[in-house]
C-alpha cells in the first residue's frame, strides 16, 4: 500500500516521544568527570595510598551495581559458583558493557593458586592521564581495581583487587595488569565443589 | 492474592517488607517471611539434583503453609525475594513474570548512587512500582 512506510512527523518537538537512547556515554564527558573525581580526592588525602582507596572505594560502589545490573540483563537465570565461570564474566561481559570491548587477556599466576591477573595494553580511564614522575607507583587503574573488586566481593567471591604498571620490551608505554588475589574461603569452596 | 512481598539481603538482614492487607497480622507475615530463609538456604546448600537447576535463580514453591504459599528468588548477590499469597491456583509463569519485574524495580532501586548497599530500600519509587506490579499479579491470574 502506497504511503504505508510514511514517518508520522510531530508539529512540535516537544510532542516527539523520547526514544531509549543509546547506551553508550561519550568518551571525553567521562574522561571529564573522572579527572574531576581524581583532582577532588587529591585535595582531600595527604598521601597516595589514601589517595588509591578512595579511588577503589568508588569503583567498588560501581561495580556492585554493575554486577545487579548485568545479572538482570543479560545472565537469565544463571548465578556463577565457580572460579573461573566468575573470572570469564567480569573478563567479558563486565568490560564489554563498562569500556565496549573484551579485555585483553585473562592469566593465572604463576607463583600462588590464588591470583589471576586481567591485562589490557591501555585503560580506558588512562587514556587521558600520565602520571608525575613524583607519584612513583600511583595508578588511576585503582578505579576499575575496585570496580573488579565489587563484582566479585557481591558474588560471594571476596578478593584483593590491585592495579600495577608492567613494562613491556618493545613498547615505551607500560601495560596495566589488575591483579586479583582471591580469599582462602574461595579457594577452600573451589576445591570441595572439584 | 498477594499478601506480602519482601527482600531479604544476603546475611539474611530484612532490607525491604510491605504487605498488602490490613486485616493479617503484620507480625505473622514477618514471621512466615523469616521462616521461609530457612528453606532457601536449604535449597541452596542443598542442590537436589545438579546441572541445570544449581543455579537457578528462581527457587519455586519454598512451602505452602496454613492458607498461605511462599515462593522465593534468589539473585546472583544473594539478595532474596520472599512472595507469600492466598492464592490456590496460582500458575509458574505467572510468578516467575512477578519475579522478573521485581527483580527489574529491585535493580533500579539500588543503582541509585544515594543508596546504601545492604541497609533498608527507602525509595517511594520503588514502593509504587511494586504494588504497581503487586496489583497486576492479582488481576492478570484472575482472568
Amino acid at each position: 500500500m502506497i504511503g504505508a512506510g510514511k514517518i508520522k512527523q510531530y508539529a512540535n518537538i516537544l510532542e516527539k516521544p523520547l526514544g531509549k537512547g543509546k547506551q553508550e556515554v561519550s568518551l571525553s564527558a567521562f574522561a571529564f568527570l573522572f579527572s574531576e573525581l581524581v583532582q577532588y580526592n587529591q585535595t582531600q588525602v595527604d598521601n597516595i595510598s589514601e589517595l588509591e582507596t578512595r579511588l577503589e572505594d568508588a569503583g567498588y560502589a560501581v561495580g556492585a551495581r554493575v554486577l545487579e545490573l548485568l545479572c538482570h540483563r543479560e545472565k537469565g537465570n544463571r548465578r556463577e559458583t565457580r572460579l573461573l565461570g566468575i573470572l570469564s564474566f567480569v573478563h567479558s561481559t563486565v568490560w564489554k558493557v563498562l569500556f565496549g570491548k573484551v579485555a585483553d587477556s585473562l592469566e593465572k599466576g604463576t607463583e600462588h593458586e590464588d591470583e589471576y591477573m586481567i591485562s589490557e595494553k591501555e585503560l580506558l580511564v588512562n587514556k587521558f592521564i600520565s602520571i608525575p614522575k613524583d607519584m612513583g607507583t600511583f595508578h588511576c587503574g585503582a578505579f576499575v581495581a575496585g570496580i573488579v573488586r565489587g563484582v566479585l566481593d557481591n558474588a560471594g567471591f571476596p578478593a584483593v583487587v590491585t592495579a600495577h604498571f608492567v613494562p613491556v620490551e618493545g613498547q615505551q608505554r607500560p601495560r596495566t595488569t589488575i591483579l586479583i588475589k582471591f580469599a582462602e574461603e574461595v579457594l577452600q569452596r573451589e576445591a570441595r565443589l572439584g | 492474592m498477594i499478601v506480602c512481598v519482601a527482600v531479604v539481603g544476603h546475611q539474611n538482614n530484612p532490607l525491604y517488607i510491605q504487605s498488602f492487607t490490613d486485616a493479617d497480622d503484620a507480625l505473622k507475615l514477618h514471621h512466615i517471611v523469616h521462616c521461609s530463609l530457612d528453606v532457601v538456604d536449604e535449597r541452596v546448600n542443598n542442590p537436589k539434583k545438579s546441572g541445570p537447576t544449581l543455579n537457578d535463580t528462581f527457587l519455586g514453591l519454598l512451602y505452602p503453609t496454613e492458607n498461605y504459599k511462599v515462593y522465593g528468588y534468589l539473585t546472583n548477590t544473594k539478595v532474596k525475594f520472599i512472595l507469600v499469597t492466598t492464592d490456590l491456583d496460582v500458575r509458574d509463569a505467572d510468578v516467575r513474570n512477578f519475579f522478573r519485574r521485581f527483580h527489574a524495580a529491585y535493580v533500579d532501586a539500588v543503582s541509585n548512587p544515594f543508596h546504601v548497599p545492604d541497609k533498608k530500600i527507602t525509595s517511594r519509587t520503588f514502593a509504587d512500582r511494586v504494588s504497581t506490579i503487586v496489583k497486576s499479579f492479582g488481576l492478570s491470574s484472575a482472568t
